[in-house]
């Protein structure tokens, strides 16, 4: 477990990948994760032990400025690699996530690097996660939203003529699930603006949105 | 660059240079598309603002999908939103070896540089500088911006091979605004505010001293714009030779202020959305003259907003803006 959630707090992919220089030549988090199955480690455990406490602490360095996005998302792809040997057990119900997460960045809007980074740290945070894309138009958030029962959302924008779009989002959201949490985030919003367009949460970076949810499923 | 400089050190006032052309493509009444997509619209903008405020200089629209179309990219263009990339041009390290340094003609690069001669030919009374992406900005264009902030650790020898071929193109672009007669060119470099000094140092500020030293002499100045820093990599920035450093609103302006050196102008950092856009007149004068107070003392700070002023900023609070500084 160790090795594990080293490999993904440094970013070591799998064998193949030459990042960290210091653990170039050593297996990464995907062969790791594999022989941690094979030998019975159950995956709730490397869940819970091993990527959430990992990428937590990638969260923390990140909003202390210890890291930067390159190290954060390199660590999101070894934690993604670990979890692709875990997904059968997701779907079959062998392990339980804290919740649903659908996220998408608001119609109208193409850019892709907040929301890939958020929802990657949320997947890493233990909750599942449903990737809408971008430009996700409002009806695509309101129908994932009714075959989901329960989840939560997240919506992302980077543009100041797309963030505007995010308050007809969340009003149809809310007509038909008065009762889901929205969070918004992305590089112009701020708390006044997330508040005055009806958003429950607003993240300022990915450990505030996670905080939040964690908060909020508590 | 030398007059510019000059005046802006020589003078005890702070002078203010927004970062602005979409409230003068409005009150044209143009949309976004035409200002980016035709010369003359964009001329026409620049020298209303430029007649209509009283700023230290006038600047051109901060489109950074200029370049990347040029280099093949398929764009998005919008009627009335700024326009973007989409997709991705390159993906490989073959693709990066394939891809060829574009021609100034290619694309839209002939319509900005017809604004950019136009401006420069008929704004007399002020310096005017032309608008450009840096070239980690654009090779994430090219690349995918999520792919490229792995890549520089995965493969980096490709970035780097892409790198070259941007800068290459963004010299002979900034060689050709400079012979159209402008100042200097703000070079926006957001993507990498995303890295950390080193990493800005080895996949940035290397590539943009390039561009420095084929174009920068007294007649021309590089503004290097990066509002992604936070202040974790100011020195890689300072480190280009960019004559002036513009920085966005997530930065201490003071701090930075502290940091460059006093021949260097620094220019920021009004927040271009929560003061300018959703601001009022009465807040944006509490904004302004809080960032004057931190900042007295540095003859050589220029009061800007800290991105390029988004579309849809009310005119009164560029006039509130303008009225605090100018007095």
């Amino acid at each position: 477990m160790e090795k594990l959630s080293e490999c993904v707090e440094f970013g070591k992919i799998n064998l193949a990948s030459p990042y960290p220089p210091q653990m170039k030549g050593q297996p990464g988090a995907d062969e790791i994760t594999k022989d941690a199955l094979d030998a019975g480690i159950t995956p709730s455990d490397i869940l819970n032990n091993a990527l959430i406490l990992a990428m937590n602490k990638v969260g923390q360095k990140y909003t202390e400025n210890k890291i930067f996005v390159p190290q954060m998302l390199l660590s999101a792809k070894a934690m993604s690699a670990s979890m692709n040997h875990l997904k059968p057990f997701f779907a079959s119900g062998a392990v339980q996530r804290k919740g649903k997460f659908i996220v998408g960045t608001v119609f109208g809007d193409l850019h892709d690097i907040g929301k890939n980074l958020f929802s990657m740290m949320v997947e890493g945070a233990g909750w599942e996660v449903i990737d809408l894309g971008i430009d996700v138009k409002t009806e695509k958030f309101v129908e994932t939203v009714q075959q989901n029962p329960g989840a939560v959302v997240g919506i992302s924008a980077l543009l100041t003529t797309t963030m505007v779009n995010m308050k007809p989002v969340i009003e149809a959201i809310k007509a038909v699930s008065p009762s889901t949490k929205v969070i918004v985030g992305g590089a112009p919003l701020s708390a006044e603006f997330a508040t005055t367009i009806g958003a429950d949460g607003y993240g300022k970076n990915p450990q505030e949105g996670i905080m939040w949810l964690d908060k909020i499923s508590a | 660059m030398k007059e510019f400089i000059d005046k802006v050190l020589q003078t005890s006032k702070v002078s203010a240079l927004p970062i602005m052309t979409h409230p003068g493509i409005e009150a044209l009444g143009k949309s976004v598309k035409d200002a980016v997509t035709n010369g003359q619209t964009h001329y026409e903008a620049i020298k209303y603002l430029s007649e209509k405020y009283n700023t230290i200089a006038a600047t051109s629209i901060m489109d950074l999908t200029v370049e990347a179309e040029a280099f093949g990219a398929a764009v998005n263009l919008p009627e009335n939103e700024i326009p973007t990339v989409t997709g991705r041009l390159v993906s490989t390290s073959e693709e990066v070896d394939a891809l060829q340094v574009p021609s100034l003609a290619k694309g839209r690069v002939p319509q900005y540089l017809l604004a950019n001669k136009l401006a420069a030919d008929n704004i007399k009374d002020k310096p005017v500088f032309s608008g450009c992406i840096g070239p980690f900005s654009l090779a994430g264009r090219l690349y995918d911006m999520s792919e490229i902030m792995v890549a520089i650790y995965i493969e980096p020898d490709t970035i780097l091979q892409l790198l070259q071929k941007c800068t290459d193109f963004l010299i002979s672009y900034c060689q050709a605004l400079k012979a159209t007669g402008v100042a200097g060119v703000v070079m926006a470099e957001p993507a990498a505010g995303l890295l950390s000094n080193d990493d800005c140092l080895m996949y940035s500020t290397d590539f943009v001293k390039q561009v420095v030293d084929a174009v920068q002499d007294d007649d021309f100045t590089l503004i290097l714009h990066n509002c992604g820093n936070t202040g974790q990599c100011t020195q890689a920035m300072i480190a280009s030779g960019a004559k002036a450093l513009h920085f966005g609103n997530a930065i201490d302006m003071k701090g930075v202020l502290a940091e460059c050196p006093r021949d260097m102008i620094v220019l920021g950092n009004l927040d271009p959305v929560g003061v300018f856009k959703q601001g009022t007149p009465d807040s944006i004068k509490v904004a302004v003259e809080e960032l004057l107070a931190k900042t007295a003392g540095y003859t050589n700070f220029v009061v800007s907003s800290g991105c390029d002023l988004p579309p849809h900023v009310p005119e009164e609070n560029i006039a509130a803006f303008l009225q605090v500084v100018n007095g």
